[in-house]
């Protein structure tokens, strides 16, 4: 008895269970009124709109930031791939999914032979994206490529140069490199939102080279935020 | 006498003609909407859960009960080898003959019944519990433990809310002075009140309860709880004999629905005092008002089963035995009471 009185002194009860009189309790049972208040969910409910979206008619549009299938930046200079066989993305890879091969030029310089990515393995944690110090390895918002043989699951160049072409070239891809992909030969900066440890005073961190908004659609858009369009 | 003979025949000819064409008429109907009930159901739950139901099968899914027909009519018809045969293959045909037998007795509209028979109420009782042997029968026969687990079930169930299910009617018929349906709506016609369910709201009540229960639905699908027991008593069945079951269900909560429409709301007829206020609502032939009343009831059906999960087995027996059956009886005491009380003084 003493300790219940001491426990009882000790812990305040912050939630207590209501007891309901004799007469609310009769009116609950003999009128069902927590069913009935499901019965009324249930019925207003019904007249919302059902949130369900019919996959191959209506499709949703990836939200910015997403990662699909890889592809090679295409140099706009040289119109060739951007990578230049430094094989931080295949060091990187935790599937080991990525194979590089590269030979030696005749101006002694170095040529990316082979870049292979097998899709069936990669995981899609956009490692390779982050690795890569000259935003030569990307990945693009496509997701529908499912097939029926391995094979085309295989990316070698041309179908990763070709992957840059269909879903990244232009606008979506400036934004994407500003905002998401962020070479490091490029934008040293820690992002401002990134938890790291600052020096009192240096509050102000060198901003993200952010160049403007290249687009109207995708302006002041940033990660996380739903891009529903097309709808 | 030759003469005299064949006129009768003609007579016998002509009277089993127009019956054999009702029973086609009704028949078609019901299966028609035995078919369209499922979609229904398929729609409105699927409404309630923010989901769109069937969409694919022509225009918002109109087309669904009928592929789903053809589907179970081709699908493979799987026996289990330790099943027990012929009683196998009895078991659906016998609960949907009990269900369909019902309806031999409904009046859909005046004078619109296959057979007008004095009994009308205690025969619907009947082939109810009858209905519950194709259930046993299956699960026994089905030599499998989830069936006859679901069939043991099912036979406590009916067998507590048969008696919660009479006992509720027992206040109409009290109040009309018959079993015959087609009499018990007239009398409700003649009721000042109008329906039935007004002094008998007791009586309603029990006997929704226990209607659900009786058709084995949600929150009283004990016998097919789905994640409890596959599939219940037709965990053994594919193709079409699966089917028959389902038709049985269905027509089992058309039959429950209309007898709801036909002893407690007034059938296929509007209360008096509303047809004073409103003349106009004569035109609209009975058979309307009677389907939109069981519309109604089937709707109420659905909403039960989004809203309320299954009971336990426990609970059910206790709301049945501790509930329902002196709810019941106090209901019958009661309307004899005040039967007595306001017919002594006339004679």
């Amino acid at each position: 008895m003493n300790t219940t009185d001491e426990q009882t002194d000790k812990y305040v009860k912050v939630v207590g269970r209501k007891e309901s009189g004799f007469l609310a309790s009769l009116i609950k049972r003999v009128f069902f009124t927590e069913i009935l208040q499901g019965m009324k969910l249930t019925l207003t409910t019904a007249f919302k709109k059902p949130v369900t979206k019919q996959y191959p008619k209506e499709k949703t549009e990836a939200r910015a930031g997403f990662r699909g299938m890889h592809a090679l930046v295409r140099d706009s200079a040289t119109g060739k791939a951007k990578c230049v066989g430094c094989g931080l993305c295949a060091a990187v890879c935790p599937s080991k999914c990525i194979n590089i091969y590269t030979s030696e030029g005749p101006n002694h310089e170095k040529v990316v032979d082979r870049y292979e990515i097998e899709l069936l393995r990669c995981l899609y944690c956009s490692f390779c994206v982050e690795a890569c110090p000259f935003g030569a390895v990307v990945m693009t918002e496509h997701y529908e490529y499912s097939d029926y043989s391995k094979g085309s699951f295989f990316m070698t160049i041309p179908t990763l140069l070709d992957n840059w072409d269909k879903y990244m070239e232009g606008r979506r891809g400036a934004f994407y490199l500003d905002n998401f992909w962020r070479p490091k030969t490029t934008d040293f900066a820690t992002p401002t939102e990134q938890a790291v440890f600052r020096p009192k005073g240096t509050n102000e961190s060198t901003p993200p080279a952010t160049s403007p908004a290249p687009s109207g659609d995708t302006a002041g858009e940033v990660a996380g935020e739903s891009r529903e369009k097309g709808e | 006498m030759d003469i005299g003979l064949t006129t009768d025949l003609k007579g016998f000819l002509w009277d089993v003609g127009v019956i054999v064409f009702k029973i086609a008429v009704v028949l078609a109907a019901v299966m028609g909407h035995v078919a369209y009930a499922t979609y229904f159901e398929r729609k409105i739950i699927a409404r309630m859960q923010m989901r769109l139901g069937p969409m694919i099968v022509g225009p918002y899914g109109i087309l669904q009960p009928i592929a789903d027909g053809i589907k179970s009519f081709f699908k493979e018809d799987i026996i289990p080898t330790n099943s027990d045969k012929p009683i196998f293959f009895m078991a659906p045909v016998f609960g949907l003959m009990a269900a369909l037998t019902t309806l031999a007795v409904i009046p859909f509209y005046d004078g619109f019944v296959i057979s007008n028979i004095n009994i009308g109420l205690l025969f619907i009782f009947a082939m109810s519990s009858l209905g519950a042997y194709g259930i046993i029968l299956a699960g026994w026969a089905s030599n499998s433990k989830y069936p006859f687990l679901g069939a043991l079930r099912s036979s406590a169930q009916v067998i507590s809310y048969e008696v919660a299910l009479g006992l509720s009617l027992v206040g109409v018929m009290l109040m009309a002075g018959s079993l015959n349906l087609t009499d018990i709506v007239h009398a409700q016609h003649e009721y000042p009140g109008g329906l039935y369910i007004v002094p008998q709201f007791i009586g309603f009540f029990v006997f929704v309860i226990s209607a659900i229960a009786e058709t084995n639905r949600t929150p009283f699908d004990l016998p097919e709880a789905e994640t409890e027991l596959v599939g219940g008593f037709f965990t053994e069945y594919s193709g079409m004999r699966f089917a028959l079951f389902f038709m049985a269900e269905y027509t089992g909560m058309i039959i429950m629905s209309s007898l709801a429409v036909l002893c407690f709301l007034g059938g296929w007829m509007l209360p008096a005092f509303v047809l004073k206020l409103l003349p106009f609502l004569a035109v609209v032939p009975g058979v309307v008002w009677f389907l939109l009343k069981l519309y109604a009831c089937i709707f109420f059906y659905y909403w039960i089963r989004a809203t309320i999960p299954r009971y336990r087995y426990d609970q059910l027996m206790a709301i049945g035995w501790k509930v329902l059956i002196p709810l019941a009886l106090v209901n019958i005491v009661i309307t004899a009471l005040m039967k007595l009380w306001l017919t002594s003084g006339r004679t």
